[in-house]
């Protein structure tokens, strides 16, 4: 008897233990494989720069896809990361001096309300540009730089202002370590790089931006000789290891694919007249949605209807839509604003050529391929990552930022996940993801 | 008797992940033999074990017990190696049995206030999965009149009725922010009552060897009147309607082989067989009385498959007053690959059990067990897209007193 309840009491107490202690699951050790994560450099646009919501901003520098990696390389030795950052008190800049984009609330030429990206102030803050950070914060592992084209970041001078206005980088020449003479890749090459990472979009993007009615893709020849000479150089200057993206299909970025083709929309006395100022150029409309007119010189009389996959860019004055007979009765939709069936059959057969040629690289390289091309057609459908659903909807479908290019910081941690997964195959690496959810979507007012 | 069962009652009973839902916490003595009791007829808790069998006990009684349930949770993501550990509310499950009837008739009357169903699991605001669920509860009490007939000495059948009530919370984290950097929460409560039945037989060919068959019911709760509150930004406010849903959630039905073997006058035996109709849980679906091209039906996946258990326990009577149990219960769980989930990392287990039970005097008895149970379980969940490992912990220290008169 008094031995059983001494045995209650034993287990009583080792009960009790239970109750307290929590069950452990530890995660499994980071490996480096093949991976010298020494000193990371990541060259590429306005995503590996941080640039979103229309703006280079602290925040999206904090974000970028290449400071979410370099913090998982710690976990395997990596060591600091070096962003040229803006001040954190700053709004932030946008190209051209803009300024940054916010969620907020606007009135349109009709008197209608909406919760749509609104500037953050009137200008951007390009007090930004006005001071190198180099000397003070450089030299930069990420040498990201809005804007840059392959061809450009094997360019001297890519950031000097000597060049005249529209023919520097004012984003590069904050960061320069001689505005004068420095290209991205050459200050890339004076960190002495161990491991690199490659995610080139503007070679297509700012034709595609400017509704390629200006700017122009840049030429294979061109393409894969700035192409080689980035790897090699860096090769040269000690990477072991890198990765390198391809391109993803741009036209499906919300900037082109948020307004609706068809977006014209006539009552009755709006569609007599609409016929009448148009039967005579072959065009009809009827009560209810019609495709927008543009301006097509290959057309008859130079204008036509939209088709149904053809793009209407994102930065088209919506005002002058709404309320100026912009694509109807006033004016037909000027090119710039346009991608055509054309323009855009011819943006990817560029990515795809980029992408054999970058994938060609990779593997004559032995680096890591990230077909960042399938990650964003995934967005096509929608993913989820640990319960978030996400797709490429503007503003409901939680990855893109509000300039409908870049990325928020849930998409930018998804697209260092596609890096550290294609990283961890090719060099026998377990660099655990970041965990995206621990990183925000659009910000709501 | 009326009051405490009030009482019980009153202090809002919180369950553990156990079997799916299902709470296997319905008899002290049972619970010390690993759940099992439906062939071998011990006490009042008979009224849920086995109607039939009611018939079959000796004099008249009545007990109440309680079993609070530490459950301890840790979840390991696979791919971003995020460790996060569910908080430990204590659940109570209880239990409140009277049974009547004099000894000269072939009848008996029984009523029975058990939780079979229950639930509750909490995870942090802050955790990998938190887009999925911070907090499920679930919690049923099932109140059993209950008649019982012994047909002859050796075979008793019995039934009765069930009225049960459900209520339940479904909190998740919404993918949306503010600038200050809070995220919206969903939060949904539900009530819901319905009928049911749990009928059994008992036969006795020996006096070694008894053979009981029991089957409960599925009681479906369809909520008609729960209440969805969205906390979003201000801008999204109109998006995100609260306001009244509707749903539906099965508390399936059980079949139960049990047998007991009585050894001798000091050592029993009892076996348990027992398969639970969690097929019909497939989808678990809101639909808001509001909707908006934001606010859609939210639909779980579950696609749960019919579980089943083995139970077997012994006890041993060390003299007139002291008696000790012990049992070993294995589980295959309803929750299939691909569909497990934070509210219930369920897998296949076994379960140990000891227990204890006391007689103070011909009138008065207290019955002691505790219930012990490790899952693990790996699982990249199909429709969240979350890949990694639970490991839960799970303590059930009971007490039931019984009166017998």
């Amino acid at each position: 008897m008094k031995n059983t309840l001494h045995k209650i009491f034993l287990a009583s107490v080792s009960a009790s233990l239970l109750v307290a202690c929590k069950p452990t699951l530890t995660p499994p050790t980071a490996s480096k494989g093949n991976v010298d994560a020494t000193r990371y450099v990541a060259i590429g646009g306005s995503m590996t720069a941080g640039y979103a919501d229309g703006g280079l901003t602290y925040k999206g520098q904090q974000n970028s896809y290449d400071n979410l990696i370099a913090g998982q390389f710690k976990l395997i030795g990596g060591g600091s990361f070096n962003q040229p950052l803006i001040p954190a008190s700053s709004i932030g800049c946008g190209a051209g001096g803009a300024s940054p984009l916010q969620l907020g609330y606007a009135t349109d030429c009709m008197g209608a309300t909406s919760l749509i990206p609104v500037p953050i102030a009137k200008s951007g803050d390009i007090t930004i540009f006005g001071n190198s950070v180099y000397a003070s914060e450089g030299p930069f592992n990420n040498m990201g730089v809005a804007g840059a084209k392959s061809i450009y970041v094997v360019t001297p001078g890519y950031g000097n202002p000597a060049n005249g206005a529209g023919n520097y980088n004012p984003f590069f020449t904050r960061m320069a370590a001689n505005a004068a003479t420095s290209s991205i890749l050459s200050d890339a090459v004076a960190m002495k790089p161990t491991f690199f990472t490659l995610f080139l979009t503007d070679d297509i993007m700012a034709y595609a931006m400017a509704g390629a009615a200006s700017d122009s893709i840049t030429s294979t020849a061109n393409f894969t000789a700035s192409l080689n000479y980035i790897i090699s150089s860096l090769k040269a200057a000690g990477a072991t290891g890198g990765a390198i993206a391809n391109i993803p299909d741009v036209t499906l970025f919300p900037f082109f694919t948020t307004i609706p083709y068809n977006g014209l929309a006539l009552n009755g006395s709006n569609d007599t007249l609409m016929n009448l100022l148009y039967n005579s150029r072959g065009l009809y409309f009827k009560i209810g949605n019609n495709p927008f007119v543009i301006a097509d010189p290959s057309a008859q009389y130079g204008l036509r209807l939209m088709k149904s996959d053809e793009h209407l860019l994102l930065d088209i004055p919506l005002d002058s839509v709404k309320c100026d007979g912009l694509g109807s009765y006033y004016k037909a939709i000027p090119s710039q604003y346009v991608l055509t069936e054309t323009e855009i059959s011819n943006i990817r057969a560029a990515i795809a050529n980029f992408n054999s040629i970058i994938q060609a690289a990779a593997s004559a390289n032995g680096l890591a391929y990230v077909d960042m091309n399938s990650f964003f057609g995934s967005l096509q459908t929608g993913i989820t990552y640990n319960g978030v659903a996400m797709n490429a909807q503007f503003v409901t479908g939680g990855t893109f930022s509000l300039d409908g290019i870049d990325l928020n910081p849930i998409g930018q941690a998804m697209l260092a996940n596609q890096f550290i997964k294609a990283i961890n195959a090719k060099y026998g690496s377990t660099i655990p993801q970041v965990d995206a959810t621990q990183y925000s979507g659009v910000v709501f007012p | 008797m009326k009051k405490i069962v009030l009482f019980l009652i009153l202090s809002s009973p919180l369950f553990i992940k156990a079997q799916g839902f299902q709470v296997n916490l319905q008899g002290q003595k049972q619970q010390g033999m690993a759940g099992a009791g439906t062939g071998l007829m011990q006490d009042a808790a008979a009224v849920f074990f086995n109607p039939g069998g009611v018939s079959f006990l000796q004099g008249n009684s009545a007990s109440v017990g309680m079993t609070p349930t530490f459950a301890n949770g840790t979840f390991l993501d696979a791919d971003n190696g995020s460790v996060a550990h569910s908080d430990a509310p204590v659940g109570t499950p209880f239990t409140a049995y009277v049974v009547w009837g004099p000894d000269s008739s072939r009848f008996k009357f029984g009523f029975g206030v058990y939780t079979p169903f229950g639930s509750i699991a909490s995870w942090p605001d802050n955790w990998t999965g938190r887009f999925a669920l911070i907090y499920m509860k679930l919690q049923s009490i099932y109140f059993q009149p209950t008649v019982s007939y012994k047909v002859c000495n050796k075979l008793g059948i019995g039934a009765g009725l069930v009225y049960g009530t459900g209520d339940v919370e479904f909190k998740q984290v919404m993918p949306v922010v503010d600038a200050n950097g809070n995220y919206g929460i969903a939060d949904l409560k539900a009530t819901a009552a319905n009928y049911g039945f749990n009928v059994g037989l008992y036969y006795q060919p020996t006096d070694k060897l008894s053979i009981g068959l029991t089957y409960r019911s599925q009681i479906t709760m369809n909520v008609t009147n729960g209440q969805a509150t969205f906390t979003v930004p201000p801008s999204l406010a109109s998006n995100f309607p609260s306001g009244p849903f509707t749903s539906k959630l099965p508390l399936p039905q059980e079949g139960t082989l049990g047998i007991g073997y009585k050894v001798n006058d000091k050592l029993s035996f009892a076996f348990d067989a027992n398969i639970i109709g969690w097929k019909a849980l497939d989808t678990i679906a809101f639909y808001y009385k509001d909707t908006t091209s934001a606010l859609k039906p939210t639909k779980l996946p579950r696609d749960y498959q019919n579980a089943y258990a083995f139970r077997l326990g012994a006890q041993y009577m060390i003299n007139d007053k002291l008696t000790v149990r012990g049992g070993v219960a294995y589980s295959i769980s309803p929750v299939k690959a691909g569909y497990v989930t934070p509210e219930v990392p369920d897998a296949n287990k076994v379960n140990l059990t000891c227990g204890v039970g006391y007689k103070f005097s011909s009138h008065f008895g207290a019955d002691a067990s505790v219930t012990f149970e490790n899952l693990k379980r790996t699982d990249d969940n199909l429709s969240l897209q979350l890949n990694g490992t639970y490991k839960t912990y799970i303590l059930a220290p009971g007490l039931s007193v019984i009166y017998q008169f």
